[in-house]
């Protein structure tokens, strides 16, 4: 079986869809069936390590729009089993690889209508979602009834340590994402807002970087708490662990996360985990089985929910993390293409 | 859903609270909870509660109030539904707390133990209770954000005696019967008694969205906890957060989220239908079928104010139980008494909800859903457009050159006949005096000729209407939807539909739950009907899957009308309905 991946970025990029990819590569390359996955990314902003075996990586084709066209079109000319498109923009190029191309979608990219994919969208195979609240919301515009599957980001558990904080007087909130200046739906402001009304040996990490840090540095000086609110800037990989180990809880109220696999990073961690009803955050917390719940909206639920992680909080893996771990991962990915592959014969 | 009554004598000079009287107010609420009673007296007969119970969540005999704590020291009567006690209840359990029951009514109790006053902040409900801390000797009192749940006080220096009826408080026969002149204007301008205002002098409201403490020096500073228009107003900065997703998507999820919630209980649950669109959405929204429940007045079976067939069709399309109950001029007058003794405070409408509560009661039902709360949050009413025109052509003709022009215009909108077209230029330079041109029964200037010259001075010197008005506005939305929102849902929701829904309903022992009315689900939604307006009702319409059919879509806007004019055959007053004829009735049977 011959697999052709079309994404935005994979290995040597950045984010949550680049990892989602490098995941699902990885669960690909581990079927037994699959002779080679050739990946065309978009994007290639970093060195990687090794590529896994069975993989034709086209780090060319991030080069620029006309080398991403010349590799898609010099791929025409070879068979492929499955053509999978990793992003809602990208469907016009899966489409001219296969009749029926299998849809990856993941967050906001998908909730709205994309106009330029919509002409392609009902000649999808099927679609795959990291979340039901993205599938929900995608059905909704795109009026897609085809078959379609689940399939929620994973967590390496084994790359991840539960470590005891390291002493201090300081109890450690935090929050890791892009601090984007458009959509600015992750929580942050949230979490400010409600930081007065703690203590005052409670502080905030916002971890990341994006064109939305003076406003939120502002908005910390408006309410008096610029003392306590840390921004690290943008957060390196191998900082990662650190980070979390320095706090004592993980917070994030958001609105448009279609999934929160930072979640599942803190929970790996150890970290009590708040997350959100409304969004996909939902999901990753597994309805509030490996987590605390908020609406994103109510200050009053958000500081509840924080005073009870610093207070009756464990620093432990909640139990049912590992319906998240990568093998299970691996098995979601396998049935998923039996499935796809059955509907293609 | 209860009747509920607290006294405290909290000056050591107060005379101890009297059993008997306790008794008595509690007992002029019985229709409020026809399950069960129970009065709680301190040992040192300083602090009297009684309750009066409808059990619609835990209905074993350990969940009656008054309710004691598992420590023995938090004693609470409570009148409404938490919805979310559940997962509220899973909280506390984290934290250690205790239960004996699986009642609402006691998670309020540890959540008052775990979070003092802030614990309203946590709830998701309708609510009105009183909780006895007998360890700091103080009483804790609350009301929803909304005002769904009514609750009254009186006062006197010494004793605060709390009710959920004004009548209530009456029938405990240590309350004064002086007259409010405040009250009596209000009724006559608006329609209906604005609150804190009762008609009685000695009697006010616990606001909606306040709470407060009473220790042995009296009230405490009431505290504001959730005023709906600083929830519009922070809406604004929030537009970005309604961008994405279509507002379709997200009105289907919340308002299901709402419903979902709202039929939290252990008896059947059933709903209003009209052929509106708010009801219609609810009810096809709703995950379960639903017993549906809709009226006729039968000298409309002929007439636009019909809803009967559109909503009997819907109804069958559903494929779940629905009841159509015909009400006739005899049954009407037949019930007159009946109604004027449970209307609470005097009103000018009430009337529909009394006979759609009777028809679901007479089913058998005990919770039945209502769409109110739509028009205010999905911008239905005319006042909409028309506030935002007027003060926009007074402005004009205030300041800009030929601004007279679009004065003209406005005053188009208005019927030349309506004692109100000459008051536009008074009134209509504010929102808030906009809104009394827009709202009013009465104008100010008419009061005189209808109550009398002192009490009209005295009342409008004391209720200081436009003000009044205005105080709801604090702090103001800048978008004029987010100002008339605020406005709709802080006066004549809260002071009439909301009222009304709960005296008309509480007579006939039937709780109405209002999912559109619902703090959680305005905090959710103000992003997206402060970016979209207006078109949320089309998107509302749009929600269900299927989408509701376009009889009921595209059907005018009737409103939920009774024919007082033909069933009192009402002399002309001005208006289509003779409303104003109506509320001197009204105000007849409180004089």
């Amino acid at each position: 079986m011959r697999i052709l991946i079309l994404c935005t970025d994979a290995f040597g990029g950045h984010g949550g869809i680049a990892l989602y990819m490098r995941d699902l590569v990885t669960a690909l390359v581990a079927d037994e069936r699959c002779e080679e996955v050739v990946v065309v990314p978009r994007k290639v902003s970093r060195p990687f390590d090794a590529l896994p075996p069975k993989v034709t990586f086209h780090a060319e084709s991030a080069r620029g729009a006309a080398s991403y066209v010349g590799t898609v079109a010099r791929l025409r000319r070879e068979r492929f089993d499955l053509v999978i498109c990793g992003h809602l923009n990208l469907l016009p190029f899966a489409r001219a690889l296969s009749p029926k191309p299998l849809l990856f979608i993941y967050g906001i990219e998908a909730w709205q209508p994309v106009r330029r994919a919509v002409p392609f969208i009902q000649s999808c195979g099927g679609v795959v979602s990291i979340s039901e609240i993205t599938l929900r919301r995608f059905r909704d515009w795109s009026s897609f009834r085809c078959p379609s599957h689940l399939l929620p980001n994973a967590i390496h558990l084994d790359e991840y340590l539960v470590v005891p904080k390291p002493r201090e007087e300081r109890r450690v909130l935090m929050t890791l994402g892009r601090l984007a200046g458009r959509e600015r739906y992750k929580g942050f402001d949230e979490v400010l807002e409600v930081l007065p009304s703690l203590p005052n040996d409670v502080v905030y990490i916002i971890a990341g970087d994006g064109e939305d840090a003076p406003r939120l540095r502002k908005r910390a000086k408006e309410l008096a708490v610029a003392d306590r609110v840390i921004f690290t800037g943008f957060v390196r990989e191998e900082e990662k662990a650190a980070l979390y180990a320095s706090a004592d809880a993980y917070v994030m109220p958001s609105r448009g996360e279609g999934f929160g696999f930072v979640l599942l990073e803190a929970m790996a961690c150890g970290l009590p985990t708040i997350g959100s009803k409304h969004d996909g955050g939902r999901e990753a917390l597994r309805d509030g089985l490996l987590g605390t719940l908020v609406d994103p909206t109510s200050p009053a639920e958000i500081r509840a929910a924080i005073v009870d992680a610093l207070e009756f909080g464990t620093r432990a893996r909640p139990e049912g993390l590992d319906y998240f771990a990568f093998d299970r991962f691996v098995e979601r990915t396998r049935a998923i293409i039996d499935d796809v592959m059955r509907g293609t014969r | 859903m209860c009747g509920i009554t607290a006294l405290f004598a909290y000056r050591s000079d107060a005379p101890p609270v009297n059993p008997v009287e306790v008794e008595r107010i509690t007992q002029r609420m019985f229709a409020r909870g026809p399950d069960a009673g129970g009065v709680y007296l301190s040992a040192d007969g300083r602090v009297g509660l009684g309750s009066r119970r409808l059990a619609i969540i835990d209905l074993h005999e350990e969940a009656s109030q008054p309710l004691t704590d598992v420590e023995g020291d938090l004693t609470i009567v409570f009148n409404g539904e938490i919805y979310n006690h559940r997962e509220l209840r899973t909280r506390l359990e984290k934290r250690g707390a205790r239960f004996r029951t699986t009642s609402d009514t006691e998670v309020l109790l540890q959540l008052y133990r775990h979070h003092g006053r802030s614990m309203v902040q946590l709830l998701r409900g309708m609510f009105a209770f009183a909780i006895w801390d007998s360890r700091e000797r103080k009483m804790f009192v609350a009301r929803d954000p909304y005002g769904i749940k009514p609750l009254f006080f009186s006062d006197d220096g010494r004793t605060i005696r709390i009710a959920s009826q004004v009548k209530a408080l009456l029938a405990g026969e240590a309350v004064s019967r002086t007259h409010d002149p405040a009250g009596i204007a209000g009724f006559f301008l608006l329609g209906s008694v604005p609150e804190p205002f009762t008609m009685f002098e000695s009697i006010r409201a616990v606001e909606a969205g306040t709470a407060f403490f009473i220790d042995e020096n009296g009230r405490g500073v009431v505290w504001r906890y959730a005023p709906i228009a600083s929830v519009l107003e922070h809406a604004e900065s929030q537009r970005h957060i309604a961008r994405l997703v279509p507002p379709r998507v997200l009105l289907r999820e919340l308002v299901t989220e709402s419903i979902d919630y709202h039929l939290v209980s252990d008896v059947p649950v059933g709903a209003f239908l009209s052929a509106g669109i708010d009801s219609t959405t609810l009810v096809a929204l709703a995950n379960a079928p639903i017993h549906t429940v809709t009226i006729l007045f039968d000298v409309f079976r002929d007439r636009e104010f019909n809803e009967t067939r559109e909503a009997d069709e819907f109804a069958r399309q559903r494929g779940a139980p629905h009841t159509t109950r015909v009400v006739t001029r005899d049954e009407f007058v037949a019930d007159m008494p009946k109604i004027f003794d449970a209307m609470d405070q005097p009103t000018i409408d009430g009337v529909n909800t009394w006979f759609v509560s009777k028809a679901a009661a007479e089913q058998k039902l005990k919770v039945a859903l209502s769409g109110i709360g739509g028009d205010e949050l999905f911008g239905s009413y005319t006042s909409f457009s028309r506030i935002p025109r007027i003060v926009a052509a007074v402005h004009a003709a205030q300041h800009v050159p030929l601004g007279s022009r679009a004065l003209s215009g406005a005053l188009a909108t208005m019927r030349r006949t309506n004692p109100k077209t000459k008051r536009i230029t008074t009134y209509g330079g504010t929102y808030a005096g906009a809104y009394l041109l827009q709202r009013g029964l009465f104008m100010p200037e008419e009061l005189p000729s209808i109550v009398g010259e002192e009490v009209a001075e005295e009342g409008l010197r004391r209720l200081s209407i436009v003000e009044h008005i205005a105080g709801v506005l604090n702090p103001a939305p800048s978008t004029p939807y987010g100002r008339v929102a605020a406005l709709e849902a802080s006066l004549y929701m809260r002071n009439q539909l909301l009222r009304d829904t709960d005296w008309a309903s509480m007579a006939h022992s039937l709780e109405v739950r209002t999912p559109l009315v619902d703090a959680s689900l305005l905090r959710q939604l103000a992003p997206v009907i402060v970016e979209h307006g207006q078109r949320c009702k089309y998107e509302f319409a749009n929600a269900p899957e299927p989408p509701l059919p376009p009889s009921i879509r595209t059907r005018p806007k009737t409103g939920f009308v009774t024919p007082l004019r033909d069933w009192m055959d009402l002399p002309p007053d001005g208006t289509s309905t003779r409303i104003r004829q109506w509320s001197r009735i009204v105000y007849e049977q409180f004089r």
